[in-house]
């Protein structure tokens, strides 16, 4: 197995050090990433998750542990933070809020001119982005990113992030306030963007389905520490356990329980974490 | 950093300068501006820390946070005594080079940064003490014989209380955003100043999208509950003047008026006559 790409080692975060009310956001987590690999966080609010991805860029510096992102020490005193800042990139929750530039090129160009880069390669750069969000270049590029939709913003703040070719891809609740239709757009680009650059992907989401559809791995996150990692069939396996903390389990895992309450197990029921697969456990029932 | 500015900051608090009619507090605070001035010698000085240590003492509020809260105006302080202490002409008593200190540039730089450090605690003691709705409030009450005037109380108070409110949303607003750039490779911390103020456009601008937002939301959520301005309008706390507020007024009036006696009388002289 190749060396991981993110390595978290006994990470710990503490708000308001040495006052009364000192809490700790992220209490020794430790955990390894594979390149290439998709994986996921999942916890409810003010379990810690937002801290801990923050330490991934440098945003945050822990108050012990280290952080290790493609081989380059993050959490090092002398560590460069236009290096870091390359490997990963960060889709922030609610990221239309940071567009700020007057047209939609200035506005995703401004990553990549931050990184130094050349203006004519800036320009494939940003072209680039574009089409991963699937934003027409010719006709989104010179228009303000104030007058798109809602849904078109946040593809073009994506396309922002994007633009830098991170390594690493973290996204915090990139779907969260958007209707169905973008809700489904941007978890498509997400697999798309996996595809085309072969990222390393870090999700940070409530949605269960979306995590059981797309992870090879999740990590359960509660009260700062990492109570569950695993493949997304390890972690669901426990219902009353995710239920506990108030996660709950994919709908099409919940669906299948209930038909098992009500007398109809469905073979390999554990393994039923998508639409898709509880289809074909009907199916396969039905035939 | 924000963080560390404890002027204007709340102390929460059960004692009696807590508890204390916010309409007395800020009549008094204003009187207690006016005394200073008229405290015109030492003897006057002592009295004025005398009635601000009893009520620092009697509000429980840790003299370490009262002091933390002059840190900003720190420079003003240091800037007011070193120009009183050079420029004032009489008796040269040392001189640094081009520079001379008199006696008398001593005792006004003493006298007019002791003057600034009273003026401070004694208007913080306000705020420390007095959540700032009601705070507001108390304005509002205070300004409510000039509505007739054409002056509305109720919109000033009303915009002060939406004003202090979201000063804590749009910092943690201020930090998301600046973390966002960040993580997009903005650099705030290096280069010259200009390239400093021009690295803060990509704040500044989602920073004054978003409050226009905030404000168009919070408009909105106001209108819906039947919001229509001050008139007719009830409050939940009414302002009660009670014993406790009376028995105030008693000690904050003898205090006053030893700082008065002490000025038309010119106790210390008296008070040098007679121990010399």
């Amino acid at each position: 197995m190749p060396e991981s790409k993110i390595i978290v080692k006994n990470l710990t975060h503490t708000y308001n050090k040495g006052l009364a009310y000192e809490t700790h956001a992220v209490d020794d987590v430790s955990f390894e990433v594979a390149e290439g690999e998709f994986c996921s966080i999942v916890g409810h609010t003010g379990s810690g998750k937002s801290t801990l991805v923050q330490h991934l860029n440098g945003l945050l510096k822990p108050t012990s542990g280290s952080v290790t992102v493609g081989g380059v020490d993050v959490t090092a005193k002398g560590a460069s933070v236009i290096d870091v800042r390359r490997k990963t990139g960060m889709v922030f929750q609610y990221p239309e809020y940071q567009l700020f530039e007057e047209t939609v090129y200035l506005d995703v160009a401004f990553g990549p001119k931050n990184l130094g880069i050349a203006e004519d390669e800036i320009e494939v750069r940003v072209r680039e982005a574009l089409g991963l969000v699937h934003l027409d270049y010719d006709e989104f590029a010179q228009r303000s990113p104030f007058e798109l939709s809602g849904g078109q913003k946040r593809m073009a703040a994506i396309a922002g992030v994007l633009a830098m070719r991170p390594e690493v891809l973290i996204l915090d609740e990139p779907t969260a306030g958007l209707d169905p239709k973008s809700h489904e757009d941007v978890l498509a680009l997400i697999v798309d963007i996996r595809r085309q650059t072969g990222c390393t992907v870090l999700l940070v989401s409530h949605n269960m389905d979306d995590v059981a559809a797309l992870s090879d791995r999740v990590f359960v996150m509660a009260a700062g520490r990492i109570v569950r990692a695993g493949t997304p069939e390890e972690v669901f396996a426990d219902e009353e356990f995710m239920k506990g903390i108030g996660l709950g389990v994919p709908r099409a895992r919940a669906f299948a329980s209930l038909l098992a309450r009500k007398g109809l197990v469905l073979p390999a029921a554990e393994r039923i974490l998508t639409r898709g697969r509880l289809l074909d456990a009907l199916g396969a029932l039905t035939s | 950093m924000i963080r560390d500015i404890t002027i204007g900051q709340y102390y929460p608090g059960y004692s009696s300068v807590h508890k204390l009619d916010t309409r007395l507090k800020i009549l008094m605070v204003l009187a207690y501006m006016a005394a200073i001035f008229v405290a015109s010698d030492f003897v006057g000085y002592v009295i004025v820390l005398i009635g601000l240590l009893c009520v620092v003492g009697v509000s429980k509020v840790p003299g370490r946070f009262i002091l933390r809260g002059l840190k900003p105006i720190f420079i003003i302080i240091a800037f007011t005594f070193v120009l009183n202490l050079f420029m004032t002409k009489g008796d040269v008593f040392v001189t640094l080079g081009p520079l001379q200190v008199t006696s008398q540039g001593v005792y006004t730089a003493c006298y007019m940064a002791l003057r600034i450090i009273f003026l401070i605690i004694g208007a913080s003691m306000l705020t420390f003490t007095t959540k700032p709705v009601k705070l507001t409030d108390g304005i509002e009450s205070l300004l409510k014989p000039f509505v007739r005037f054409g002056m509305p109380a109720h919109e000033l108070a009303m915009m002060m209380t939406i004003a202090l409110r979201f000063i804590p949303t749009l910092l943690e607003e201020t930090d998301k955003i600046m973390k966002a750039q960040q993580a997009r490779g903005a650099d705030f911390e290096t280069g010259n100043i200009f390239r400093r103020a021009k690295a803060l456009i990509p704040i500044f601008i989602p920073l004054i999208v978003g409050a226009f937002r905030m404000a168009g939301d919070l408009a909105m959520a106001m209108e819906a509950r039947c919001y229509r301005g001050g008139e007719g309008r009830t409050k939940m706390h009414e302002f009660r003047f009670g014993l406790r507020d009376a028995k105030a007024i008693v000690w904050f009036a003898v205090w006053f008026g030893l700082i008065v006696c002490e000025r038309i009388f010119d106790l210390q002289s008296m008070l040098v006559a007679w121990l010399s």
